[in-house]
Order: structure tokens, then sequence, then C-alpha cells
């Protein structure tokens, strides 16, 4: 059995690649693909720690999958709402570059 | 062992793709398959049912909407440099010191690892077990999730409705400025 750690380092290295690549891409679909990689990789350290956590117990094991079932609806509705406003930023400007679009703020 | 050290490759090299290559297909099609490496590790973690559903909704469903986009969209690989020249070596380097912490962080935890038998008792968290958790305790939440994906299903629908009828007439020119004040006063009057 790989030990609880191993899986937090990954989920670290997946979630600052993630964030390099926020900060570094400007097309706002590569922002948002580095988005859900930085998801995803919360998402694999909720599943590490609920097996960690199944000496408590198969409820608190099983309460940190439910918990990631659920993030994966969340995700699905963000990226189809995000999505969206992307296809509607580009009909009105014809670019997706995110320096573009600093006006787009309160 | 060996086969966590593969996926983790795996893993990696994929998320890499995401951050390096140009293309944007190119870049969606190595998320997915850091997302595939991704459920696998589920498996290898006694999450079945969530392995199965990162494969259908995650690679599947949400992979296939951001496809369908970049292809819509037609954006192409020339992206130009970023304005601020300092913000690509502070990004690695506070990337690189973020990830360094956080798995110092996990190694320095001496919790103990849960005995092979606690961890069989999960049954491989089976869709059964999942499901039974899901609609009795958590039943709220998951009644809230249907609710949000519902109005996010409303919400893909009206930014993406292209000559909305019911709009005031400067919603559909160019300046997303001028038409935000008159949408303003009506929702808030």
């Amino acid at each position: 059995m790989v030990p609880t750690p191993y899986y937090i380092a990954l989920s670290a290295l997946l979630l600052t690649i993630g964030s390099v690549g926020v900060l570094t891409r400007r097309s706002a679909i590569m922002v948002f693909l580095s988005v859900e990689l930085m998801l995803n990789a919360a998402n694999l350290a909720i599943v590490a720690f609920a097996r960690q956590w199944s000496a408590r117990g198969v409820e608190s094991a099983l309460s940190g999958q439910a918990a990631v079932f659920i993030i994966l609806a969340i995700a699905a509705a963000e990226v189809a709402v995000g999505l969206g406003i992307l296809v509607a930023i580009f009909r009105n400007r014809l670019s997706t570059d995110v320096d573009e679009l600093s006006e787009v703020r309160l | 062992m060996v086969g966590f050290i593969i996926l983790a490759a795996v893993m990696l090299a994929g998320a890499l793709g995401v951050v390096t290559l140009k293309q944007p297909v190119h870049a969606a099609l190595s998320l997915v398959l850091t997302l595939l490496a991704l459920a696998v590790t589920y498996v290898t973690l006694e999450a079945h049912f969530l392995a199965v559903i990162q494969v259908i909704v995650y690679a599947g469903a949400i992979m296939v909407l951001f496809l369908f986009v970049i292809m819509l969209l037609n954006v192409q690989g020339q992206e130009p440099p970023p304005h601020l020249a300092w913000m690509r070596p502070l990004a690695y380097l506070a990337a690189l010191l973020a990830a360094a912490g956080i798995a110092i962080t996990a190694f320095v935890d001496r919790t103990p690892l849960p005995t092979a038998g606690q961890v069989a008792a999960l049954q491989g968290g089976s869709a059964e077990q999942v499901g039974t958790l899901l609609f009795s305790h958590y039943v709220l939440a998951f009644q809230l999730v249907g609710v949000l994906l519902l109005t996010g299903i409303v919400g893909a629908v009206s930014l993406a409705q292209r000559g909305n009828p019911a709009a005031p007439e400067g919603a559909r020119t160019r300046g997303g400025a001028e038409s935000a004040a008159p949408d303003r006063e009506l929702t808030h009057g």
C-alpha cells in the first residue's frame, strides 16, 4: 500500500503545475484547462485522505468520496457556465486573450 | 509502488503538456491523459465508483465540451508572450515553493496508515456504499447539486443564446459596458 504522503506530494505537484498554467498562459481556454487540472489535484488529495481516514470507520472514509462526487458535479456545472462565458466573450471581441479582458471586473 | 510511480509519471507528463503545449487541442488531449491516469489512481485508493465517474464525467463529458468550444472558437496556437516579463519566472518559483511546502508538510506528518482490514472495509468505495451515504447523510447536498446543475444549464443556455429578443438592443452590440447599465437598473428596481 502506497503511503498517503506520496499521493499528497503528487497532488501538490499537479496543483502547482496547474497554477503555473493559470499564471503564464494568456488564452482564456488554456487558463481554464489549468484550473481544471488544479481542481483534479485537490480531488486526488481528498480521495487519498479518505483512504487514510478509513481507520476512523467506513463512514468517515466514504464521506470524503461523497465529497469528491459532489465536487465533480459542481465542476461540470462550472465548466458549462465558464465555457458559455468564454463563447459569449469571443463572440463580442473575437479574442480570448485574458490580458485584453482587464475591464471584466468590478 | 512501481505502479504508483508509473501513474505519477504519466500524470505529471500530461499536466506539463497542458501547461506547455501551444495548440489548445493538444493541451486538452493531454489533460484527458492526466484525468485517465487519475481515474486509475482512484482505483488504487479504493474509490472504484469515483474512478468510473471520473472517466465518464470528466474525461468524457467535460473534456468533450472543452474540445467542442476549442474547435468552435477555432483558436490557434499563436499566443503572444506575456505583458509582464517577470511574471513567468516568478510563477515557476512560487509554484516550486508551494509544491515543496505541501510535500514537506505531508511527509512530516507521521499518522500511521490504516490497516489492510480497515481499508478492505471500504469495499473499494462501491457505488452502493457511496450511494447509500449520499442518499442518507448527504441527501441535502445531493439535492442542492441538482439545483446547481439546473442553474448551470439555464445560465449556459442564456449566455450562449445569440439574439435574445428579451434583452435590450444595446446588449447585442459590441460594447458590453454600456449595455450592462440598463440591465442592472432592471434587476435592482
